[in-house]
């Protein structure tokens, strides 16, 4: 499943592709994310909780960063989490894009393709959908209050 | 399945204190028809689950002041046999005749089913329909929640982790009004509805105009979902396929599905303004109008 996510946010484009690149910091926006650890440059691996009514799940997963183009404003990265509780996994390629709104303002345009995989697919894929709906409004909000305050 | 501690309560006081004990490691058990599927697929992983089975009081269909009252344990079968409901809710039966097979009819319960929240469920999206109403019972007190501001997103509610639901509240419906449910179910009989549709038409005295209109959908959302805007579309309007119609698109912009093995997002949104509309000329045939 494919979806997109637009944000705008208080800054420009330049201070938002660092903040982007950094990517604990990025990490500590995303609900639910409870460590991220560096690997190297380009690899990080990840946890993140993800609660749907009864469901709670808990992702452990690695994400490599596959491109960095800062003169584009673009970005792309795979991840990969599995939850051992259910046995079932989320695959999603990442795609961000970066562009200026205004001196003080720019557009991130975030998007997935996903793959939900074993048992949480059945139930998991129309749930996975709308959470990251919330999970992306909300990371948009954290990262709008991160760059206005810093 | 993962291991968990069986409670059997035989009080409400005794499944509060349960409940306040094991807080968010404890799932209430009614039927158990939707919870232990997902405890066997271990999505859900209880460490405590409360039966709620041998609690007294909390079964039976009976009329109390001008509405219909069930106790939550109740079970589809029973709603769906009973004299009372037959003969003033008719349409209940009828919802409750498609729900999957007869075996889970005879163990699933009508609070279970509320409180399970699968956007998918039948039952819900006749008792919106319906203007039904949940009691929520807690160690403090009750509460009464209308059922159309129960549900909150998948598989979540209102209800606090302290509360119990105990009773389905649903007035008698008003004269000159009518209610239909149909199930959009292209692939096998005992499937989930691709999309499901009821509509609530009541007349004005004139038995011309829409006075008020409910209309409520299944499996096009993260919860059942009331097509206020079509609603408001309606009223006072004339009962007329015309602006059934017209109310019919307008349904089909409130609707939010996603694609899966029954169907594109885009189909089933095009199938949420048929069967809206279907739904609603059947509720004007059977008040003996729209020749």
């Amino acid at each position: 499943m494919r979806f997109e996510h637009a944000a705008t946010v208080p800054t420009n484009p330049d201070r938002l592709w660092d903040f982007l690149m950094d990517i604990k910091a990025v990490g500590s926006c995303i609900p639910g994310v409870e460590e991220v650890r560096e690997i190297d440059a380009d690899n990080y691996v990840a946890v993140q909780r993800i609660k749907v009514g009864p469901i709670s799940l808990r992702f452990e997963g690695k994400m490599t960063i596959t491109e960095r183009d800062r003169e584009a404003g673009r970005a792309a990265m795979t991840m990969e989490g599995v939850d051992k509780g259910v046995g079932g996994a989320v695959k999603a390629t990442i795609t961000m894009s970066i562009k200026a709104l205004g001196p003080n303002e720019s557009q991130l345009i975030v998007n997935t393709d996903a793959q939900v995989l074993g048992k949480l697919g059945e139930y998991g894929q129309p749930v996975m959908r709308k959470k990251a709906d919330s999970i992306m409004s909300e990371f948009a909000q954290n990262l709008g209050r991160r760059l206005t305050s810093s | 399945m993962n291991r968990f501690e069986y409670h059997a309560p035989k009080s409400l006081n005794e499944t509060f204190s349960l409940l306040s004990e094991y807080g968010d490691d404890a799932k209430l058990l009614a039927g158990g028809t939707a919870l232990l599927i997902m405890m066997r697929q271990r999505l859900v992983r209880p460490a405590h689950v409360i039966s709620l089975g041998r609690v007294p009081g909390l079964s039976g269909i009976k009329e109390r002041d001008g509405e219909l009252t069930i106790g939550a344990f109740t079970t589809h079968r029973e709603l769906e046999t009973s004299p009372l409901v037959a003969r003033r809710f008719p349409i209940l039966a009828t919802t409750l005749r498609t729900v999957a097979t007869i075996r889970i009819r005879n163990m699933g319960t009508i609070g279970g089913n509320l409180a399970h929240a699968d956007p998918a469920l039948d039952p819900p999206v006749t008792l919106v329909a319906l203007d039904a109403r949940v009691r929520l019972t807690s160690k403090s007190g009750d509460r009464i929640v209308p059922l159309d501001r129960f549900f909150t997103g998948y598989y979540e509610t209102v209800m606090e982790s302290h509360e119990v639901l105990t009773e389905i509240l649903v007035p008698f419906p008003p004269p000159h009004s009518t209610a239909t449910f149909i199930k959009f179910l292209p692939r096998t009989v005992d499937d989930y509805a691709t999309v499901s549709v009821s509509t609530r038409l009541i007349l004005d005295e004139s038995g011309k105009n829409c006075h008020d209109v409910r209309i409520v959908l299944g499996a096009v959302g993260a919860t059942t979902i009331r097509a206020r805007q079509a609603e408001a579309t309606l009223r006072g309007r004339p009962a007329t396929r015309e602006v059934f119609k017209e109310a019919a698109s307008v349904a089909k912009a409130e609707v939010d599905p996603v694609s899966d093995i029954r169907g594109s997002a885009e189909y089933k949104r095009d199938m949420a303004e048929v069967f809206v509309r279907r739904a609603l000329e059947q509720n004007l045939a059977s008040l003996g109008g729209g020749h």
